[in-house]
């Protein structure tokens, strides 16, 4: 075939098969299709045997049915194969809180979140599981990392806002909270918890005259 | 419409006849793959076939091609191998019919890609060349000589150039169908090449006939990943002979007259044929494509030192005491180029498109009585090309007067080409979006490939492109409208995929799984599906076929 050499040819070395085969699974499991969603990723990790992707959505299909043992054993394929794979530490820790292992999920969401700060699942989680054992030394940090890197997140500000309160930083809390309510008007939980903040801000004024 | 429409459409619509066309395959060692190849010709939606194998002294196939006992077919089995040039040759003697089509053996039509390649060529244009697009199909080869596929990408789907086509080939041979009259004006493939045979004769079809692009995906061509086994790819390697191959294609000039090229006579002026000029001369043959031919005003005397293996050479007797204008007078007597060019002895030719670029602006000027110099034209080395009318008419006008000055008289108008006059703008655009991809400025990339499609043809193709682009520069917006745009009108795996993650993204999951669903009968081998239909006609797929299919 003569033709002129063009620099597509890096680009498309990669597979469109195997993506096409994860899409679909990942539509599919998105939509409740389980089965469908497992036969198409079986079918992309017997093409990409080495990517972690297939087995993540296998885990996640897993832990849709409630199939603890086989989520966990997917999530760890997937971290076999790529040591360094946020989504499956995102998936073992949402394994080991439907379990109620609140210890090893909180870590398992914070070893995602050291990878890919970005996680929303992982963050939270995190919060979920530092709620649950009372414990939220190194959630706020986390938290404040992802606002940073998506300033209108509203999911995030109000777990953020209220770990202000409960560490005392009532004027931080504030501004987070009337951010959020500048974006989102009906949020009734950040109304009622900026009243809780203005009136401790007022006290705090009183108490310092 | 999807290829799993076009398959459809196929096995439902009922079969097309027209006018005959002599499809030519000609194979070596290749079994394992010929089989699909003539079982996708013979398939094909329209059945005015006539189909040539010719065995190139490989491996012996007559029992798979017998098997297909098919009346439209001929078998050509040749002990000796001669090249795929006299390949094509001894298949075109044996030709029939209006139209020529080629096929590799290892490359796959799909059923409409005739049908479609004729229609257009009958109903939708004057050319008597049309092409298609066909699919690169990035493959796996097993050791059972299986090649599933990874991936299916049109890597080129370019409107026709002939300026480009002349300067290197963008149309593959095996999308290309035209008229079997024109191989009487631009003769037979030429033998003594052994690689890009194929543009050599494209080339030859643009001096004939404008070339009709059909922006349809008709058939797939196989890419296997990693090293390739191809011979043109293996000859391809060993780079003095490629380089010889093209010299010896861009200086082939067809038997005239061309309908579709006009002629350059390049006059060297020199005072005697020393060194110096013998390097202009070779320089000149190494780096111009556009088809020219080379005259030299010399004294008698020096004929005998040219080397005649040049081609393109033309020595012009003079005066040993004549002057530079007088040489070139003498040689207007004699050149019949629509295009003159004047180059002085010892004038810097390093690199291609030195004569070109003038020339095009000077082909695509409105302008009367207008000539453009070249780069590195300047007093005492002046170059330029100009309308052989208008030489002529300064030259009759001022005589006496030196050549440029007799232009300049004459109301000539000389200066250099604008950037936006020279040839290749495309190209240069493109390589300028690409680049901008490998850095990741993946926003200026998407505007420039936009920019392309808007003002420089190729609108599907850069469109494609710059709904990728926009999705990585995080303009979802953009790239979802784009790729909406492009699978309306030629879906394609990339853009199909493109689609199906944004509608994931936007929660929209019955359409994503739709698209996917297309996507992945796109990638899906395009034979097997035949299987059923070829059992009737008696032969049978070989064996690994279903084994291939149990892989995926």
């Amino acid at each position: 075939m003569d033709i002129t050499q063009n620099n597509a040819e890096q680009q498309h070395d990669s597979t469109q098969r195997y993506e096409v085969l994860q899409e679909l699974g990942d539509c599919y499991s998105s939509v409740g299709s389980y089965t469908q969603a497992q036969q198409y990723y079986e079918k992309a990790a017997v093409l990409a045997p080495d990517e972690p992707g297939p087995y993540v959505g296998l885990g996640v299909v897993a832990l849709q049915q409630n199939l603890l043992d086989d989520a966990e054993v997917a999530f760890k394929v997937a971290i076999r194969l790529d040591a360094r794979c946020a989504k499956a530490y995102a998936g073992l820790g949402l394994t080991a809180q439907q379990r109620a292992d609140y210890k090893q999920a909180f870590e398992m969401y914070l070893k995602c979140l050291e990878l890919d700060a970005d996680n929303l699942i992982a963050l939270l989680g995190l919060f979920q599981t530092s709620c649950q054992m009372g414990s939220f030394a190194k959630v706020t940090h986390y938290l404040e990392v992802y606002l940073n890197m998506h300033p209108g997140d509203t999911s995030v500000m109000f777990p953020l806002a209220a770990l202000y309160v409960k560490d005392g930083r009532f004027e931080e809390s504030k501004k987070v909270l009337l951010d959020l309510l500048t974006l989102d008007r009906s949020h009734e939980d950040a109304a009622n918890l900026l009243e809780e903040v203005e009136h401790s801000l007022a006290q705090a004024i009183q108490t310092r005259t | 419409m999807g290829i799993s429409d076009t398959f459809r459409m196929a096995e439902n619509d009922e079969i097309k006849a027209g006018p005959v066309v002599s499809v030519l395959i000609p194979t070596f060692n290749r079994p394992q793959y010929l089989y699909e190849a003539l079982a996708s010709v013979l398939h094909q939606s329209y059945i005015s076939l006539r189909v040539i194998v010719i065995n190139d002294g490989g491996q012996d196939v007559s029992d798979m091609v017998n098997s297909f006992n098919d009346p439209r077919l001929t078998f050509i089995d040749r002990k000796e191998n001669r090249g795929k040039a006299f390949s094509l040759n001894e298949a075109l003697n044996r030709a029939e019919g209006k139209y020529i089509a080629y096929l590799d053996d290892d490359d796959v039509y799909y059923p409409h890609h005739i049908e479609t390649l004729v229609n257009a060529l009958e109903n939708q244009t004057d050319c008597q060349v049309a092409y298609s697009d066909f699919y690169k199909a990035y493959c796996r080869v097993s050791h059972d000589g299986s090649r599933p596929v990874l991936s299916k990408v049109v890597d080129v789907s370019r409107d026709f150039d002939r300026f480009f086509m002349l300067y290197f080939n963008h149309v593959l041979h095996v999308c290309l169908m035209h008229r079997r009259e024109l191989m009487a004006k631009t003769g037979p493939y030429n033998e003594q090449l052994n690689v890009l045979i194929d543009w050599d004769m494209t080339r030859r079809l643009a001096f004939f006939s404008d070339f009709h692009h059909v922006c349809k995906i008709t058939g797939e061509y196989y890419h296997p990943m990693g090293d390739c086994d191809r011979i043109s790819v293996q000859r391809r390697k060993d780079k003095d002979a490629y380089s010889r191959n093209v010299l010896a294609i861009r200086t082939t000039r067809p038997p005239k007259p061309w309908a579709k090229v006009e002629d350059m006579s390049i006059i060297l002026a020199a005072d005697r044929l020393d060194k110096q000029a013998g390097k202009t001369i070779s320089a000149v043959w190494r780096h111009t494509f556009y088809p020219y031919t080379l005259y030299l005003p010399l004294p008698e005397s020096d004929f005998s030192k040219l080397n005649t293996d040049m081609p393109n050479l033309i020595g012009v007797p003079v005066d040993p005491l004549s002057s530079q204008a007088q040489r070139v007078d003498a040689t207007l007597e004699r050149c019949d180029g629509e295009y003159v060019g004047i180059v002085p002895s010892g004038y810097p030719i390093m690199k291609d498109m030195w004569i070109e670029n003038p020339l095009y602006a000077l082909i695509n000027s409105s302008l009367d009585r207008q000539g453009f110099e070249l780069e590195e034209s300047m007093d005492g080395l002046w170059a330029a090309v100009l309308r052989k009318d208008d030489l002529q008419f300064a030259r009759r006008s001022f005589p006496d007067l030196p050549v440029r000055e007799s232009l300049k008289a004459a109301g000539v108008g000389l200066r250099h080409p604008d950037l936006g006059q020279i040839p290749f703008r495309f190209d240069s655009l493109l390589q300028q979006a690409r680049s901008a991809e490998k850095d990741g400025n993946w926003s200026q990339a998407a505007q420039m490939f936009e920019y392309i499609a808007e003002h420089h043809q190729n609108a599907l193709w850069m469109k494609g492109l710059a709904a990728q682009a926009f999705f990585n520069a995080s303009d979802h917006a953009r790239a979802a409208e784009l790729s909406r745009e492009v699978n309306r009108q030629r879906p394609t795996v990339d853009t199909l995929l493109l689609e199906a993650k944004l509608k994931r993204e936007a929660k929209n999951f019955d359409s994503a799984i739709e698209l996917l669903k297309n996507a992945e009968q796109i990638l899906r081998d395009p034979i097997s599906r035949l299987s059923g239909r070829h059992a009737c006609s008696g032969a049978r797929l070989p064996q690994r076929e279903s084994a291939r299919d149990g892989n995926l």
